[in-house]
């Protein structure tokens, strides 16, 4: 069993902290995704934990060991590296038997291990070429190869995709799946792309700043996001945000003005203050378009994608982006009014929390 | 498996443990391992020889009986000394012919070529201007001791187009054997430079020309303002590599002329050899060969300074 | 708009003039090679009686059977120690090291400028110390320290290029950092360390003032040296003096011609670095 368990992990860059306390629980088998934009710690933190970057403090645990002082390769860790990583002279074979090569590892062994890993991911006819005559998605299963054969504990992928072109990141996103769902096997996975996140994640982890923001499933990231950088980060395309006040507390209702539009919302008492700053937070695909709705302004750009149709829409002091059904008629400079369910809007409070909603 | 999440910059920022400072050592250890064939070999054959340089000339030894200790004054016979001063300036004057001629033809022929040097023409031509570079100087030192002879080709030469007159031991005339050594210099140092400035003249956009062109620029122009730029770093090491076969230039003047007639061609290189192995002054070769790596070194640096990339 | 079309046919004549120019001295000292010993022959003029037996003269004279086998000793006791610890401390410097150990760098990339002359004199005492004097060691071990500035800083420079994720690639998959450089860095440091090997045996072949300075038998120096010395004996023998000198540079010329393509490009990559 190989759960994986960081305690208040810190790292510094001389002075300057890139991961600021870090707390993780990650169970045998999950698929744990770490996302967030560039810079905000994720690979710096998946790097921790294969040991290529010293801890500067906290502890981290694969199994029941504490491995802060352990070399990587006794780690039981794989990685597959956003630049693969191969071996320029070895050929394929060689290069996913490196390790085993490198184990003493007796020669037949070797050879089934490397034989079965081939197969596994479809490569078997690649086994003598070098990385050099391989196309991107081709190196890519090589430097997957590589981490298979090991039979890791955990398995790293530091953004094993953004290389790919867009057609083939979908078919490896897929195969990725798959195999961890044949493997078994706990993996971490280091992606800035959101939809990556979503689509393989067990558990996403979003990152910001070096400071973890919210873990979830991507459900619950996407339902419940705790702040407003979760709110913005996750989900495409990105949540509206409507900056506005509170008006007035009536009992268990308050009155909020964004925009222009006052609006009257159940919420749990105390929850805000009367002339206290919000943001309301409102996902494209929420709004619908309705004649008596609380937004209205005019039509400002369409883009139609034949499936569904982007409006963006002007109102009085910010636009709003609104995902409809179907290939909508509007027209451009008409105005338009727009409604949406109660249940589908979020408020965050001035510390950019979000201020729970009734239940 | 519940999630326990707790992070935020309040937490308190915990002190580095030794075991980190162990693997930081390990690492060290490892580095060290790597490094310290290198590192002796260099100590003990540079390093401490260029110290032992430096004690010397401060030293009045003979190499066998005591040394006295000797304060500046080797180095104030290097400074003053008439001898040691021209020595000093033929080893400056050979710097115009071993930089200048190689480094002008190099950038006649880059210019006028612009980099066409593929194909077999282009094989050819680097095979027989790399030669000089791959024989050794000594060689190269007894060819033109036979071209510069009495009867000799360039004599030969002279005769050939009726101008008798010029011919002349060129080796052995005061005048004249410091310039014929020079010129052994450019021939040795001369394919090398063509060779690397034609190569940095292909890396030059041609847009660059093209658009040079249309804003009316002239060959002059064209040389000026696009090819000198563009090959600066490329001048920078021509002239780094012969100013340095200048200064301390031995094995030709060694074999061509043993630094005469009286000290016309000698050079600092082959004086310390003289000083300390003939003469028997080890305290004043070794000055000189600290002048001499001195005078290297800032001779170098403002090329290295004005050459560099800056970005 | 083909302008370029005179100016090309000047620069392939200045071109033809420059190979020329590069070549007459070796045909000048080819005729005078072939003249009649004793003679005292003119700059080039092609022997009515071309005397091909002068080159086995000088053979036998100049002992060059003996020498080649010297030199090549000499160049195998210098090259390949200099290049692999020159290979290893430039890993070392390149991948194991931080900003930190700048200066050791900085102490090595010193020597780069240093001419020979200004240790000559203290390396005579040192070797004579450590009672090498005379022996073949007394080129060898010298040399191999002052190669070290320049292979450091080129071996150093080739790896700063080798992307870090294949050191890390290899750290997962088990390697130690010996096990990393042997098996991954070396192989891929090839061309490096070819055109280093290249330079190290041109320089060592060609070197003349150490084995001036420190080895007085003409039989234990490099070809270079022993041509100053045969020089000294036979340079009143035009003939026989040229002669032998295109027998001592016949083996790099040789090996120049059969590897042309990787010595121009070592040559001219090792004064850009250099």
């Amino acid at each position: 069993m190989a759960e994986l368990t960081l305690r208040s992990v810190y790292k510094n860059y001389g002075e300057v902290p890139v991961i600021k306390g870090v707390d993780l629980d990650i169970g045998h088998g999950e698929f744990v995704v770490f996302v967030g934009p560039s810079g905000c710690g994720k690979s710096t933190l998946l790097r921790m934990i294969a040991g290529l970057e010293d801890i500067s403090g906290g502890e981290i645990r694969i199994g029941d060991r504490i491995v802060n002082d352990v070399e990587p390769r006794d780690r039981g860790v794989a990685m597959v590296f956003q630049s693969y990583a191969l071996y320029p002279h070895m050929t394929v074979y060689d290069n996913v038997g490196f390790g085993l090569k490198l184990a003493n590892t007796p020669k037949d062994v070797r050879d089934r291990k490397i034989r079965e890993a081939a197969r596994v991911l479809q490569m078997e006819h690649l086994l003598d070429r070098r990385p050099a005559q391989l196309s991107g998605g081709q190196r890519q299963r090589v430097a997957i190869g590589r981490a298979i054969v090991r039979q890791p504990d955990v398995f790293l992928f530091d953004e094993p995709l953004s290389n790919l072109d867009a057609a083939l990141r979908g078919d490896m996103r897929i195969e990725l799946a798959r195999l961890h769902h044949d493997l078994g096997a706990t993996m971490i996975y280091v992606t800035h792309d959101q939809v990556e996140a979503m689509t393989l994640g067990d558990k996403i982890v979003v990152l910001d700043g070096g400071i973890v923001q919210q873990v979830g499933s991507p459900l619950e990231l996407y339902n419940n996001p705790t702040n407003l950088f979760v709110a913005g980060f996750i989900g495409s395309p990105r949540m509206n945000m409507l900056p506005g006040h509170v008006d007035d507390l009536i009992d268990d209702q308050v009155r909020i003005s964004v925009d222009g539009a006052s609006l009257t919302l159940p919420l749990p008492f105390g929850s805000v203050s009367k002339g206290d700053s919000i943001t309301l937070g409102i996902r494209p695909h929420a709004l619908v378009v309705s004649p008596d709705g609380p937004l209205s302004g005019t039509v400002q750009l369409i883009e139609q994608l034949g499936n569904e149709t982007v409006v963006r829409v002007r109102l009085k002091a910010s636009e709003l982006t609104v995902v409809l059904p179907g290939q909508g008629n509007f027209v451009v400079g008409s105005p338009v009014s727009l409604g949406f369910a109660l249940a589908d809007i979020h408020l965050f409070n001035a510390d950019k929390k979000r201020v729970r909603r009734p239940s | 498996m519940t999630d326990t999440i707790s992070s935020g910059p309040g937490a308190p920022k915990p002190a580095l443990r030794p075991s980190q400072r162990r693997g930081s050592r390990k690492a060290t250890m490892t580095a060290s391992l790597f490094i310290a064939p290198a590192a002796i070999a260099y100590a003990a054959f540079v390093l401490v020889p260029l110290g032992m340089s430096f004690y010397y000339s401060l030293l009045r030894w003979d190499g066998i009986g005591e040394a006295r200790f000797h304060g500046l004054t080797n180095y104030i016979t290097v400074l003053t000394d008439s001898d040691l001063l021209q020595i000093i300036g033929n080893a400056f004057q050979l710097v115009l012919y071993f930089t200048i001629i190689p480094v002008g033809l190099g950038l006649a022929v880059a210019s006028a070529i612009r980099g066409q040097m593929a194909g077999r023409f282009g094989t050819v031509t680097r095979t027989v201007l790399f030669l000089p570079q791959v024989i050794p100087l000594v060689a190269a030192g007894i060819a033109w001791s036979w071209m510069f002879a009495s009867t000799g080709l360039v004599n030969q030469t002279l005769k050939a187009i009726g101008l008798s007159s010029w011919a002349r031991g060129w080796l052995g005339d005061f005048v004249w054997a410091l310039p014929a050594v020079g010129i052994i210099g450019a021939w040795v140092l001369l394919g090398l430079c063509t060779m690397l400035l034609v190569t940095g003249i292909t890396k030059i956009d041609t847009s660059l020309y093209e658009a040079a062109r249309l804003d009316g620029a002239r060959p002059w122009h064209e040389f000026r303002y696009i090819t000198l730029p563009g090959l600066r770093q490329e001048i920078g090491v021509c002239i780094t590599v012969t100013v340095i076969a200048a200064l301390a230039s031995f094995d030709i003047v060694y074999i061509s002329t043993q630094g005469g007639p009286g000290i016309t061609t000698t050079v600092p290189g082959l004086e310390i050899y003289r000083l300390a192995f003939a003469h028997r002054q080890v305290g004043l070769a070794s000055a000189l060969a600290i002048v001499l790596m001195v005078l290297v070194l800032i001779s170098i640096a403002p090329v290295q300074w004005f050459t560099r990339d800056k970005k | 708009m083909r302008t370029a079309a005179p100016n090309t046919l000047v620069a392939r004549g200045l071109i033809i003039l420059l190979m020329i120019v590069t070549l007459l001295p070796f045909l000048s000292m080819l005729s005078a090679a072939l003249a009649p010993q004793g003679t005292y022959p003119n700059g080039l003029q092609w022997p009515a009686d071309p005397q091909w037996g002068n080159f086995v003269k000088a053979f036998e004279v100049a002992k060059m059977d003996q020498l080649l086998l010297s030199s090549a000793l000499i160049v195998l006791g210098v090259v390949p120690v200099a290049v692999l610890i020159a290979t290893m401390a430039g890993y070392g410097l390149a991948k194991l090291t931080t900003n930190k150990y700048k200066w050791l760098y900085l102490v090595f990339v010193f020597g780069l400028t240093l001419p020979f002359e200004a240790v000559i004199t203290p390396l005579y005492y040192e070797v004579r110390a450590l009672g090498l004097l005379n022996t073949r060691f007394a080129i060898i071990l010298p040399l191999i320290g002052l190669y070290m500035p320049f292979g450091v800083y080129w071996m150093r420079a080739h790896f700063l290029n080798v992307p870090h994720d294949l050191t890390e690639a290899a750290q997962l998959d088990g390697a130690t950092r010996w096990k990393e450089f042997v098996l991954v860095q070396v192989p891929l440091a090839r061309p490096a360390i070819m055109s280093l090997t290249i330079l190290l045996f041109l320089w060592t072949w060609n070197q003349f003032l150490l084995p001036v300075v420190l080895v007085q038998d003409p039989m234990q120096r490099t070809m270079a040296g022993a041509l100053g010395a045969f020089q000294g004996q036979w340079g009143t023998d035009i003939p026989l003096l040229c002669a032998g000198s295109l027998l001592i540079l016949t083996p790099t010329v040789v090996l120049f011609l059969i590897f042309q393509r990787q010595f121009v490009a070592a040559l001219m990559q090792g004064a850009v670095k250099g």
